[in-house]
């Protein structure tokens, strides 16, 4: 282990040797919160592999990415790893059946983030055949070969936002990568399935690391974890040791707080460096891999397996038993219950995702994703169900905001329908953790209100863009 | 156990789905826990009448707030205690022989047209116990320049008002006697032992933040100290130590912004010197920040850097700057 300062002068000497003795740890960012974290609940449990003995799955056809289309038929027979959806976009991510069965439907179905989205529903038979792209070497392809098996087997962020890993791995020539960050944080309160990942498969996830320095020519690697997992570094530097990286590869404990797993926060904790405002990791040297992608990044080289399952965690206090699952992404959510685990009947929420920035679902009639991290089920004690009540003006949301943003001007301007002045608060740089929501005593509605503004101020901009081209159309 | 969830049930409300505990109403119980030490010594120092004050303008407070409420046709909202502040507040910088008819009418105007005419809380532009303490002083005025002494309440001048007239002889005792509380005064204000105390405990609590009182305490200090007058007797008399407690930490009337604050401490300071120094008045405490509270959504405009923004220098202008 190692810490920011040592980092920076990332000495071969240093990492070879093993002073591994810091527990708590002084690596951080500015803001954030320290939040409750309930991982207890699911922690400790390993994950469990199953697949719900229901036939339909329901696979979203984008699932991240650009918008897909799909590329069977109704009544087509798919094997478990075909390619089902795809598009010619750069950005777009192709989707593959996670079962061997028959399409039966193309149609909307509710998806996570409550809205409803064209879903390839398979009824999934028990002919049990598999169509894996073939096993590739990543150290001996070339790096355009490595981008494209990357992308053919549709690997995307699954920290939660489903970025495209292939064009994370496409960055501009004039950026070179000198450190990969393997983000092991996982800072949303209740999910344990990185930190599981982490444990079960740190060999996969260690392989994965090399593969992506190796495609961007970084020489470090990072992997990064919250000093509330502590356990887990034995086993990483074993697997390190073991893998024989030790001269290129180390760990890095970070202070443990909210929202260390988004890329800004953890490349300031990890490795002091700041993104430059509207700028990306490449900007500064970096790149951010969730461990699972690492881990998925690996299947993909070493068994040509698609992103086809997905590890999530079961937890919240209106779940009978709170577990971390792995199952063929398209299961719903709502074949998963009674067989695996049950629901109270005071359950008030279901949320897909985190508690700070999952989504509230209303129904548990939802497949899980390629970015599915987590599915809660809170009880109204858990919930946030308070009213909102005017804002006293406190200022604990501008201590609270990692970004160094003033929510509460923002607010303000957007409550007169203000979206310049809002901006000028950083409307458009909120990431929508929702800190500033968490520690807001008065309740008020923050995310929402800068989600609608961002919409608002959007929307205006295209118009002006709009009038002004129709203003030089006219005057020509 | 629900083999069927009932979905009517389930609540949609947007992230994040957990809370913070802390509420407006938590906030200000702590408030009035940091108050009540004030106001126990102030009935200790100055008896009934200090008493009699101090329940007169509270319950007056809570009850205008909820008529006001109620014919203004706003949900009633006394529960979260903001009324109980300010009328605590109101009575601690008031002094203890003021008329019940006068504290009655104070609170009618710090609340009814202080605070809900404006929009309620959150929306006042001034801060409630200091407009109804201003409309007092400037509508009784020898009434409310009264004094008297601590626990045998015979009529006096405070030190302010005896600094003004050129009298400057203090021995290290009366620096004592003022640090504890023992000078004539408002029900509040006297004692500074009491004042700090409450301070910490706001602070460790995190109630308030420390800019704006200690750039409001400093620059009184380092004001005084190159006018040549007395410091110490400036810091420890008057209204200065509460109102930079109590008044300049205001939520909805000083700014958010940590530079905003620094520089709302330090035009309070600065008002409250040069009112002490060249006004009419001996004392400048609740002017300074009334007319401070009107800078409020100026100073707002100072806001730090975001995260990714280059550093900003003094000199060099900067976009999202001033």
């Amino acid at each position: 282990m190692y810490r920011t300062s040592e980092i920076q002068a990332f000495s071969v000497d240093y990492l070879s040797s093993s002073h591994y003795n810091i527990c708590m740890s002084t690596n951080t960012f500015k803001g954030g919160l320290h939040l409750p974290e309930h991982k207890e609940l699911s922690d400790g449990q390993a994950i469990h592999a199953v697949c719900p003995s229901a036939k339909l799955f329901c696979i979203p056809v984008t699932q991240g990415g650009a918008q897909n289309n799909p590329v069977v038929a109704v009544g087509d027979k798919v094997a478990r790893g075909q390619k089902i959806a795809e598009s010619d976009a750069f950005m777009s991510v192709p989707v593959h059946s996670s079962v061997s069965g028959v399409v039966k439907s193309i149609e909307n179905k509710l998806v996570s983030g409550n809205v409803q989205a064209s879903c390839i529903i398979i009824e999934k038979d028990d002919r049990d055949d598999t169509a894996f792209l073939p096993v590739s070497d990543p150290f001996t392809c070339t790096k355009e070969e490595a981008v494209e098996r990357i992308k053919q087997a549709g690997i995307v962020g699954m920290g939660g936002a489903a970025f495209p890993t292939h064009v994370k791995l496409s960055p501009p020539a004039d950026k070179p990568i000198d450190c990969i960050i393997a983000n092991g944080s996982e800072c949303e309160p209740y999910l344990t399935v990185d930190e599981r990942t982490m444990i079960e498969s740190a060999d996969a996830v260690i392989d994965g690391l090399a593969i992506v320095m190796h495609i961007a020519g970084a020489k470090s690697g990072i992997l990064a974890l919250e000093d509330n997992k502590t356990h887990v570094l034995p086993i990483l530097e074993e697997a390190i040791e073991k893998a024989g990286y030790s001269q290129t590869m180390g760990t890095v404990l970070c202070k443990t707080k909210y929202p260390q797993g988004s890329e800004r926060s953890i490349i300031q904790a990890a490795l002091n460096r700041e993104i430059p405002r509207g700028g990306l990791p490449f900007d500064v040297g970096c790149l951010v891999c969730n461990v699972g992608t690492l881990c998925a990044i690996s299947e993909a080289f070493r068994e040509g397996k698609p992103l086809i399952e997905r590890a999530f965690t079961v937890s919240g206090k209106a779940c009978t038993k709170p577990q971390n699952l792995k199952v063929p992404v398209g299961t719903l959510i709502s074949d998963l219950i009674e067989e695996y685990f049950d629901v109270c009947d005071d359950v008030k929420k279901i949320i897909s995702g985190g508690p700070m920035m999952g989504f509230a679902m209303k129904s548990p009639e939802f497949p899980v994703q390629k970015n599915t991290s987590g599915i809660l089920f809170f009880n109204a004690a858990e919930s946030n169900l308070t009213e909102e009540s005017p804002c006293i003006g406190c200022g604990r949301c501008i201590k609270g905001c990692p970004w160094r943003l003033t929510p509460v001007l923002m607010a303000r301007a957007l409550k007169n329908n203000d979206t310049d002045t809002a901006k000028k608060y950083g409307l458009m740089d909120c990431a929508e953790c929702g800190s500033c929501a968490y520690v807001c005593p008065a309740h008020v509605r923050l995310v929402h209100r800068f989600r609608l503004g961002k919409m608002i101020a959007r929307k205006k901009e295209a118009n002006a863009k709009a009038k002004a081209a129709a203003m030089q159309k006219g005057g020509k | 156990m629900a083999s069927q969830i009932d979905l009517k049930q389930l609540n949609l409300v947007a992230s994040p789905h957990i809370k913070a505990r802390a509420t407006t109403q938590h906030i200000m119980i702590m408030v009035c826990i940091s108050l009540l030490p004030l106001c126990v010594n102030g009935v200790i120092l100055f008896g009934i009448p200090a008493l009699i004050t101090l329940a007169v303008s509270v319950v007056s407070c809570v009850v205008f707030e909820w008529v006001a409420q109620k014919l203004l046709k706003k949900p009633v909202a006394i529960q979260n205690g903001s009324a109980v502040v300010t009328g605590l507040l109101l009575a601690l910088v008031v002094s203890p022989v003021t008329p019940v008819w006068m504290i009655i009418l104070g609170a009618f105007f710090a609340i009814v047209i202080g605070k809900e005419f404006f929009g309620g809380i959150g929306s006042n532009v001034f801060n409630p116990a200091l407009i109804g303490r201003g409309f007092m002083v400037l509508s009784f005025a020898a009434a409310m320049g009264t004094w008297v002494t601590p626990v045998d309440a015979i009529s006096t001048a405070t030190v302010l008002a005896t600094l003004k007239t050129g009298d400057t002889s203090f021995v290290t005792s009366d620096y004592f006697q003022l640090f504890i509380g023992n000078q004539a005064g408002t029900i509040g204000e006297t004692s500074a032992m009491l004042i700090l105390i409450a301070a910490v405990f706001l602070l460790i609590t995190k109630i308030i933040d420390w800019r704006a009182p200690l750039a409001m305490t400093a620059t009184v200090a380092i004001l005084t100290f190159f006018s040549g007058a007395d410091v110490l007797a400036h810091l420890l008399s008057g209204g200065l130590l509460f109102g930079a407690v109590f008044m300049t930490t205001d939520y909805t009337t000083a700014p958010v912004t940590a530079w905003g604050r620094v520089i709302f401490g330090f035009g309070c300071g600065l008002i409250t010197f040069l009112i002490r120094q060249f006004g009419g008045l001996p004392e400048g405490v609740m002017f300074s920040i009334l007319i401070m509270n009107a800078f409020t959504p100026f100073l707002n405009k100072i806001i730090g850097r975001k995260a990714g923004e280059p550093r900003k220098t003094l000199f060099k202008k900067s976009p999202g700057g001033v």
